[in-house]
């Protein structure tokens, strides 16, 4: 918990705490300016949104949220969004763990290259993999179907997991699981009596991650799905961009809701957001 | 074990993952360090445990074990292997996902041959380029900053922290407002300073500049980085450094900085890997446009994708996941990653 040396706020001269103050505020206004004032303009009317004059809105209304819901339908692809998020995650969480356990435990013949292959995949521009992901899924016959979203997101999750996982287990200590097993425990019931308590705080870690990674995504949901009934949220905010006209105001009200999801939880679990994305060093 | 983060030696790999909370004292750093080494009580705890050179699995549970690797395994092979292999095989073929004829290198010479294949090549390394020249030097600066612990200094990791949360489908949107040419802040602010306005995302000589502006204040992720690397330098360090008469300057660029060699090599091999396949922003704001100022190599394979052409789509995956390889391969070795400095 190494402050740096003496340098601690009091002794800092009044210049050195304007240049700080200043090039931070600096940052943050960059950083934030522009996702403040959307979220500001979801209070205003279309007509001060198509005008852009003021910051603040004026006169307030709550008619864009109003809209996003009894028009755009804003909770139906909320609804989508939380069940491939929910789903995917535990999946996600669940074959990972069961992966992570063994690889972090035993040596066996093709383990190094089992755990190279997961981190690599966590590391590569998925991106490049489009066309082959999107042949595999269409012919699993999992193309346009929110099972097939689920399935898709555990194993876009599952590198991430993994290597999250691994890097715990192999931190703590084996003897209680040796100790289970020395009285007669079979591998699973020491897995999920021992191991799965253990691994709790990291595996919260990690969920908060995906959660928020597969409530996030795009490039993949927009490759694998067609039908408006199961589009996610993303897929409807890219979607508000090409129909801007229609209903401006819903659409700012609905993007600002999208956003707030990931923030919200951000600002309650941030010890586990930060540390999983720290430990996994993803994205 | 990251390919981001320092080789550890097996024998005392440590958690990356924070112990429980309220193991570590309120004012901890954030997170765990991104190679793991944290107190030192859990250090020991570490070095204790020595599973993994590894046991050999018991007899007997070698059964249960391959259940248990199984559904992972089978996950794994499903979207990753499968596709990775038929991507190696299609790029060498003509290949609509049903007609099918090998091509042999056909599809890498009809890529050299096009302009707007370089057009995106260049748009994606000066995207790369503002990450690592812009992006990536703020946030080591605000992190370095606030590892000096200014009053606020929490709420101000918060807040810089925001934007590594919001989508790229969002970011977009924000920014396609932001950017109006009519009723867009940006215009808006510099009307009010009497400077005049443009369509910054749709006007080729701004439209990079634009898009690139979008992302390189999402510094949130350097910053955590930094500030945990920070908190794990020995503070004896900075003490004998103050006896010495070195002022906090010459403590930050002469001490902090090279000791955070490899956690900014980190930095910018994410970054890079994320750069080299970007897409979400620049399909939902430009779609590449105007005339291709800012269309990316995964959007340029997407285009590709959407004609039917799936072997020469993949083609450019190919080249996409190997400069991926490759930079991995060199970012790791000129940060010297997996060395440690102190």
């Amino acid at each position: 918990m190494s402050d740096i040396g003496s340098t601690t706020a009091g002794r800092r001269s009044v210049w050195a705490n304007i240049l700080i103050y200043g090039f931070l505020g600096a940052v943050v206004l960059l950083a934030l300016a522009p996702t403040v004032w959307v979220m500001l303009s979801s209070f205003k009317t279309g007509n001060q949104i198509f005008s852009g004059e003021g910051l603040w809105p004026s006169p307030f209304t709550m008619q864009g949220f109003v809209d996003a819901f009894t028009q755009i339908h804003l909770h139906e692809y909320m609804l989508n969004t939380l069940l491939y998020a929910g789903l995917g995650t535990l999946g996600a969480l669940t074959t990972a763990f069961l992966a992570a356990y063994p690889l972090a435990r035993f040596s066996f013949a093709g383990r190094p290259a089992l755990v190279a292959m997961f981190s690599l995949a966590l590391a590569l521009p998925l991106v490049g993999l489009a066309t082959p992901v999107f042949f595999v899924v269409r012919e699993l016959g999992l193309y346009d179907s929110r099972l097939g979203m689920v399935i898709f997101y555990a194993a876009l999750q599952f590198p991430f997991t993994f290597v999250v996982l691994r890097a715990f287990l192999v931190s703590t200590p084996p003897e209680l699981e040796e100790a289970a097993m020395i009285d007669g425990a079979g591998y699973f019931t020491t897995l999920f009596r021992v191991v799965l308590p253990l691994t709790r705080p990291a595996l919260a870690t990690v969920a908060v991650v995906a959660f928020v990674n597969i409530w996030n995504e795009f490039f993949f949901a927009n490759l694998l799905l067609v039908s408006e009934e199961n589009r996610n949220v993303q897929l409807v905010l890219a979607g508000f961009k090409s129909q801007f006209g229609f209903n401006v105001t819903g659409a700012v009200a609905g993007a600002t809701l999208v956003m707030l999801v990931p923030i919200c939880l951000f600002l309650v679990l941030q010890r586990q957001v930060i540390a999983g994305l720290t430990a996994g060093a993803v994205k | 074990m990251s390919v981001f983060t320092r080789h550890r030696p097996p024998a005392s790999a440590p958690a990356p993952v924070p112990e429980p909370a309220g193991a570590r004292g309120a004012d901890g750093p954030v997170g765990g360090r991104p190679d793991g080494s944290g107190p030192a009580r859990r250090r020991i705890a570490a070095r204790r445990a020595r599973p993994v050179p590894g046991t050999r699995i018991p007899l007997g549970m070698r059964g249960p074990v391959a259940v248990s690797l199984l559904p992972g395994l089978v996950l794994f092979g499903t979207f990753f292997l499968v596709p990775f292999l038929v991507l190696t095989a299609t790029a060498f073929a003509r290949w609509s996902g049903l007609d099918f004829a090998w091509s042999g290198l056909d599809n890498y010479r009809q890529m050299l041959a096009d302009p707007v294949f370089f057009k995106a090549l260049v748009n994606t390394l000066f995207y790369a380029a503002a990450s690592v020249f812009v992006q990536v030097p703020l946030g080591v600066a605000v992190g370095m900053v606030l590892a000096l612990r200014p009053r606020g200094w929490k709420t101000l990791r918060t807040i810089i922290f925001v934007p590594f949360v919001i989508s790229g489908a969002a970011y977009a949107l924000v920014f396609s407002m932001f950017y109006n040419p009519r009723a867009g802040l940006l215009n808006n602010v510099l009307g009010g300073l009497g400077l005049p306005g443009r369509d910054w995302l749709f006007d080729t000589a701004t439209a990079r500049w634009a898009v690139a502006g979008t992302f390189v204040f999402i510094i949130g992720f350097v910053v955590v980085l930094v500030m945990a690397e920070v908190a794990s330098i020995p503070r004896e360090v900075y003490e004998a450094a103050s006896v010495d008469g070195a002022s906090t300057w010459q403590q930050l660029t002469r001490i902090t900085l090279p000791l955070l060699r490899n956690v900014i090599g980190t930095a910018i091999l994410i970054r890079l890997l994320v750069d080299i396949g970007m897409f979400d922003l620049v399909f939902i704001l430009t779609a590449g446009g105007p005339d291709d100022a800012t269309a990316t190599l995964a959007l340029y394979a997407y285009r590709a994708y959407l004609n039917g052409e799936w072997g020469f789509a993949n083609a450019v995956g190919s080249v996409i996941i190997v400069i991926g390889l490759v930079l991995i391969v060199t970012v790791r070795r000129v940060f010297r990653i997996g060395e440690r400095a102190l």
